[in-house]
């Protein structure tokens, strides 16, 4: 890999780890007391490099971020979740933007929907129950939300940044 | 091979109709789902009951258990229980063996902890989550 490509893989995982991290100081979790509700804003990351760099490298920053952020603060469950959440979104946003017709909304949406069905999954292997699906059908409604708006400005982040950088 | 996706989604400024059927599909997961958990019993929310003797000596509603909760249970050997939303277990205990304390944390509606010197028995109720409503918030 190119120290180029290589150092704009390190930037934007440290931008992904630092967003999510400010996205921790102000919880949504205190307007609607939901766990696992996010904004997501470390997807705008995840946007921008599979449209910019490569699914690959997208998904080395993911994991990057997630083991990284583990460290910052979390246990392994913790871990479990958000590797799990952001893989699946990642798949799903890597298989949408192939598609024609969608706009990063609809990825975006889709992301965030599937970001949250993965964290329910893993809640239901850890705690071996089927408690945690009650919180998947309020999760999805919000991952609308949450999803249109980092869709929106991960629009605005692509059409603003050039392309060469 | 590490080229960028070539997507025509980022040049787009406005929502299309496709992502009207995202959002569409998505709702129709949510409410399908929404509709298949309503009227069972997901044991959402978990109740401890605390026998002694054959006797209920104790009911905690573990969703309102902040983590960490100590309860003293007075019994022939007293015992220290830790009560958390996801389950309890037991922190301390005087009894000979300390089996009930190698059991660990029982989390699932149904289980049970038992400390055969005390004939004592801590076991986790299940409720009917009527309390969805309140998630969705």
């Amino acid at each position: 890999m190119p120290v180029r490509r290589l150092t704009r893989c390190a930037v934007l995982t440290a931008l992904a780890l630092a967003l999510s991290v400010c996205e921790g100081l102000f919880p949504l979790t205190v307007l609607f007391p939901l766990p696992g509700l996010r904004l997501g804003l470390a997807n705008l990351v995840t946007v921008y490099a599979l449209c910019r760099l490569s699914g690959r490298e997208a998904l080395a920053i993911l994991v990057a971020r997630c083991f990284l952020g583990n460290l910052l603060g979390g246990n392994l469950t913790a871990l479990a979740f958000s590797l799990t959440g952001g893989l699946l979104a990642l798949g799903v946003m890597a298989l949408l933007l192939r598609l024609p017709g969608l706009s990063l909304y609809g990825v975006s949406i889709a992301g965030a929907a599937a970001h949250n069905t993965g964290q329910v999954l893993a809640a239901m292997v850890v705690l071996d129950a089927r408690a945690p699906l009650v919180y998947l059908p309020p999760l999805l409604l919000c991952s609308l939300v949450t999803g249109g708006a980092t869709g929106g400005v991960a629009g605005l982040l692509l059409r603003r940044l050039p392309e060469k950088a | 091979m590490a080229t960028p996706l070539r997507s025509s989604a980022a040049d787009r400024t406005r929502p299309t109709v496709w992502d009207g059927l995202v959002v569409l599909v998505i709702l129709l997961l949510a409410g399908a789902l929404f509709a298949a958990l309503l009227p069972k019993e997901t044991g959402g929310s978990l109740t401890l009951l605390v026998t002694l003797d054959g006797e209920e000596i104790g009911r905690y509603d573990l969703d309102e258990a902040a983590e960490g909760t100590l309860v003293t249970i007075e019994a022939p050997y007293p015992m220290t229980i830790e009560l958390s939303p996801r389950g309890v277990r037991v922190a301390e205990t005087a009894c000979p063996h300390g089996d009930c304390a190698a059991a660990g944390w029982i989390d699932r509606a149904g289980e049970q902890i038992v400390c055969l010197p005390n004939r004592l028995i801590l076991s986790l109720e299940g409720e009917e989550t009527t309390d969805i409503d309140v998630v969705i918030g």
